[in-house]
C-alpha cells in the first residue's frame, strides 16, 4: 500500500467527473430547466477540468502511457508553474469549481464526482506528490563509425582482437579462433600457381 | 451483442405496453425502463466470468468436448470488462431518465391517483424527492460506487497501480446490496381490480374535466393495450368503448424483478469464493527455494490433494509480506502421481516479491544456487488459492503446437514440458515448436537442465522432431554466447537476434501440410500481435493456425 500513487486515480477520476458535468450541463441547459444557467456553467466548468487534467503526470517509477494527443495541452498546463504543479492547489479549484453546480438537479453528480476527485486530489498532495510533464526523448543520433578504430594491421588469417592484445590470456577467444600471434602453419605452405 | 438485442426488446415492450402517444413523460419513463432490464441482465451476467473455480472445472471436463467452446472460456475477462463498460453507459441512461422523472412526477402531481405519485405534494423540490426516499437515496450511493470503481479500473490505473483497482473493485459487493434495496422501494405499481375498474371509464361522481384528464396519468403496466381513440382528448365524447367504473382503483407494487436476476449468479459467486477460502486455509510446506540467475527465484512446495493440470496457475498469499495482497504465478512443474512436488518460478519485479525474495533467501545466501539445509525451519507460512485454468492447458490437445515464449513467459510451457518428460503418451500431442526469446543469455539457464534432459529422452525413444527447439538472444551485446559448456544441445540451437516470424510460420507450414497448429504466445504485447497477425494469414500449403490468447491485464 506505500507505494500507490493517488494522483493518477484523481486524474482519472477528474476528467470522469469534467465528462459528468458536461453531460449533465448540456441536459440542463437543453431541456430549459429552472435556473438553467447552472447547467450554462457546468458545461464551462466541465470544459475547463477536462482541458486541465487531459495531460496525465509522470509517474516515479516506471513508464507512464500517455493519453493520445496530450503532448499539446502539456506545454499549456507547464506554463503556469507551480499552479498546476502543486496537488494542493488542484484540490482547492477542483472543489470550488463543484459547488456552483450543486444547486441544480441535473449537475449534482458532476459535483459529488468532481469533490471525490478533489479530495482524493488532496490525499496525493499530503503524500507529497507533483504533476511533472511528460517529456518526449531526445532521439539519440546513431554514432556512425563510432566503434571504427583503425584499420588492422595484420593480413588475414587474424587472430581475435583479445588474443593480439594480450598474447598471453588464452581463454579470453570466445569465438575460437587459433590462439597466439600471427598463424604459424604447421605445414610450411607453398604458391602453387603455375 | 447481447445487451443490445435485450435493451431494444425491452425498450419494445415498454413502449407497446404504454400509451401509444409519447410524450415527455412516457420517454423518460420508458428510457429508465429499458435501459433498467438491460442493467439486470448485465448485473447478473458480469459475475460469471468471474466464477475461476467454474471456468477451470469446465475447461478441464469431459462435458465440454469442442475446442471452440473452451476457446470462448479464454474471452471471460474480455467479456466481464464488456459487461462492465455496458453497466457503465446504460447507468448513465437511467440516471438522465430518472432525474428527468423525478422532475415530472413533482410538477405533475396527480390527485386523482394518489398512491401512483412518488411526490408527496405538488411541486415539491425533485432534489428532496432524490435524497429522501429509499430508491433515490441507494442510487446516488451506487453512481458513486460505480464511478469509484470505473475510474480504478481503467488500463493504465491497472497497469501502474493495481492496488487501487484491486480495492476499489471489491466495493462491488456493495454495489450490489444497494441493488437490492433499490428495487425495494415500491415505486412501479399495478392495478390489481383492472375488471371493475377499466383504464379510461369514467366515474359519475366526478366532474367531467377531470375525467378529460385521465390519458395523461402515467400509471405503468396495464394488463391490456390501450385501444388507440383513448389517447386523444377530442375524440373522447366520439367514442363507444367507455365503461363506468364501479369502484376506485387499487394499486400494488411491482415484485421486484431485478431479485430474480441476480439473486442466481450472486449466490454462485458467493459459493465460490467460499470454497476457494474453505481451500486455501492450509498453508503449503516449502521443500527448497532456488535462486536462479537474472532475479529469478523457483519455489518447491506440496500440499495435499493439490492435482493441477500442466499450464495452470495459481495465487500466492504470504501474510508476512503482506496482509492483503494475492499475486498469481504460473506452475511450472505441476504434481504427478509419483511425485507431488509442485513449483513456481517467480521474478523479482516490484515490492512485493522482493520482500518476499528477502524472507525466503536472507540476502548473505542469495549468491549461491541452492540454499542450506538449516534455513528450512524459518520459512513463512505461504498459502495458495488454485489451480486456475489458461488457455495453455490447450496445447496438449494439438497435434502439432507453436509455442513462443518470450523472457519470463516460458514459465507456462515450462509445466507443459515437464508433462512431457514425464510421458507424454497420452496426449494428443505429436510434434511441439519451442521458441524462446530472451534478453540475458543466462535466462536460459532456468530451464536449461530440463530441456536437455527433454531432448536426451526423445533421442533415446527415437522420436527426436518430437520436440523442435530454437532459442534466441535478442540482445547482443554480451561476450559470452554459450550458455554453458555442457548443454550441448541448446547452444547449437542458440541464434542471435530476434526471430524471423514469417520464414518460421513458412516453415512450419510446409512441414505440417494441411494441418491445424495451436499457437500460444506468452510474452509482451508486441511479439503476441505480431504471431496473432501471422496466424490470420493464409498460406499456400493449406495449413491452418490457431491463435491462442491469454489476456494478463
Amino acid at each position: 500500500m506505500g507505494q500507490i500513487e493517488w494522483a493518477m486515480w484523481a486524474n482519472e477520476q477528474a476528467l470522469a467527473s469534467g465528462l459528468i458535468l458536461i453531460t449533465g450541463g448540456i441536459v440542463a441547459t437543453a431541456g430549459r430547466f429552472t435556473q438553467w444557467y447552472f447547467g450554462a456553467y457546468s458545461i464551462v466548468a466541465g470544459v475547463f477540468v477536462c482541458l486541465l487534467e487531459y495531460p496525465r503526470g509522470k509517474r516515479k517509477k516506471g513508464s507512464t502511457m500517455e493519453r493520445w494527443g496530450q503532448k499539446y495541452m502539456t506545454s499549456v498546463v507547464k506554463l503556469f508553474g507551480p499552479l498546476t504543479r502543486n496537488y494542493y492547489v488542484r484540490a482547492v479549484l477542483h472543489l470550488l469549481l463543484s459547488v456552483p453546480a450543486g444547486f441544480l438537479l441535473a449537475t449534482i453528480l458532476g459535483t459529488a464526482c468532481l469533490a471525490i476527485a478533489s479530495g482524493i486530489y488532496l490525499l496525493a498532495a499530503v503524500r507529497g506528490e507533483q504533476w511533472t510533464p511528460i517529456e518526449p526523448k531526445p532521439r539519440e543520433r546513431p554514432q556512425i563509425g563510432g566503434t571504427i578504430k583503425q584499420p588492422p594491421t595484420n593480413p588475414p588469417p587474424r587472430p581475435p582482437a583479445e588474443a593480439r592484445k594480450k598474447p598471453s590470456d588464452e581463454e579470453a577467444a570466445a569465438a575460437g579462433g587459433p590462439p597466439g600471434g600471427p598463424q604459424a602453419n604447421p605445414i610450411p605452405v607453398t604458391d602453387e600457381v603455375v | 451483442m447481447l445487451s443490445a438485442v435485450t435493451g431494444l426488446g425491452s425498450i419494445e415492450s415498454t413502449v407497446a405496453k404504454n400509451l401509444p402517444v409519447v410524450s415527455i413523460h412516457q420517454l423518460g419513463l420508458c428510457l429508465s425502463r429499458a435501459s433498467a432490464s438491460v442493467l439486470n441482465l448485465n448485473c447478473s451476467l458480469i459475475l460469471l466470468p468471474m466464477c475461476r473455480t467454474l471456468l477451470a472445472y469446465f475447461r478441464g471436463s469431459q462435458k465440454v468436448p469442442s475446442r471452440r467452446t473452451r476457446r470462448l472460456l479464454d474471452k471471460s475477462r474480455t467479456f466481464h470488462i464488456t459487461c462492465g463498460v455496458t453497466i457503465c453507459i446504460f447507468s448513465g441512461v437511467h440516471v438522465a431518465a430518472h432525474l428527468v422523472n423525478a422532475l415530472n412526477f413533482s410538477v405533475s402531481y396527480s390527485e386523482d391517483f394518489v398512491e401512483l405519485n412518488a411526490a408527496r405534494y405538488r411541486n415539491e423540490d425533485p432534489r428532496k424527492l432524490l435524497f429522501t426516499t429509499v430508491p433515490g437515496l441507494t442510487g446516488v450511493c451506487m453512481v458513486v460506487v460505480l464511478f469509484l470503481m470505473i475510474t480504478a479500473s481503467t488500463y493504465a490505473i491497472r497497469v501502474s497501480n493495481y492496488d487501487i483497482f484491486w480495492y476499489t473493485h471489491n466495493l462491488f459487493f456493495v454495489f450490489y446490496m444497494l441493488l437490492m434495496l433499490h428495487v425495494s422501494g415500491g415505486l412501479l405499481k399495478y392495478q390489481t381490480n383492472l375488471d371493475t375498474h377499466p383504464p379510461g371509464c369514467i366515474n359519475l361522481n366526478r366532474t367531467s374535466s377531470q375525467n378529460i384528464s385521465l390519458p395523461e396519468y402515467f400509471s405503468e403496466h396495464f394488463r391490456e393495450p390501450f385501444p388507440e381513440e383513448f389517447s386523444k382528448p377530442e375524440e373522447f365524447t366520439q367514442n363507444t368503448f367507455v365503461k363506468i367504473c364501479m369502484e376506485e382503483p387499487r394499486f400494488q407494487a411491482n415484485f421486484p424483478q431485478t431479485w430474480l436476476w441476480i439473486s442466481g449468479p450472486l449466490c454462485l459467486y458467493c459459493a465460490e469464493r467460499l470454497y476457494r477460502y474453505i481451500r486455501s486455509n492450509k498453508p503449503v510446506t516449502i521443500i527448497s527455494v532456488i535462486s536462479h540467475p537474472s532475479d529469478v527465484m523457483e519455489i518447491r512446495m506440496v500440499k495435499e490433494n493439490f492435482k493441477a493440470r500442466p499450464g495452470q496457475y495459481i495465487i500466492l498469499h504470504c501474510p508476512s509480506v503482506s496482509a492483503l495482497e494475492n499475486h498469481p504465478f504460473t506452475l511450472t512443474m505441476c504434481p504427478t502421481e509419483t511425485k507431488a512436488t509442485f513449483g513456481v518460478h517467480l521474478k523479482i519485479v516490484g515490492d512485493w516479491t522482493e520482500r518476499f525474495r528477502d524472507l525466503l533467501l536472507p540476502p548473505s545466501s542469495q549468491d549461491t544456487e541452492i540454499l542450506p539445509f538449516i534455513q528450512s525451519r524459518n520459512y513463512p507460512k505461504l498459502y495458495i488459492d488454485g489451480p486456475f485454468g489458461s488457455p495453455f492447458e490447450e496445447s496438449l490437445n494439438y497435434e502439432v503446437s507453436l509455442c513462443v515464449a518470450g523472457g519470463i513467459g516460458v514459465t507456462p510451457f515450462a509445466s507443459i514440458l515437464n508433462t512431457l518428460l514425464d510421458d507424454w503418451k497420452p496426449y494428443k500431442l505429436r510434434r511441439l515448436y519451442f521458441i524462446w526469446v530472451c534478453r540475458d543469455i543466462q535466462s536460459f539457464r532456468w530451464f536449461a537442465d530440463l530441456l536437455c534432459m527433454l531432448h536426451n529422452k526423445f533421442w533415446q525413444e527415437n522420436r527426436p522432431d518430437y520436440v523442435n527447439i530454437q532459442l534466441y538472444l535478442s540482445q547482443t551485446d554480451g561476450i559470452q554466447k554459450i550458455i554453458g559448456e555442457k548443454y550441448h544441445a541448446l547452444n547449437s540451437r542458440l541464434f542471435i537476434g530476434r526471430p524471423r516470424w514469417k520464414l518460421l510460420f513458412d516453415e512450419i507450414a510446409k512441414y505440417n501440410r494441411g494441418k491445424t497448429v495451436g499457437v500460444f504466445c506468452c510474452g509482451p504485447n508486441s511479439l503476441s500481435k505480431t504471431l496473432h497477425k501471422l496466424s490470420n494469414q493464409n498460406n499456400s500449403y493449406g495449413t491452418r493456425f490457431e491463435y491462442n490468447k491469454e489476456s494478463f491485464s
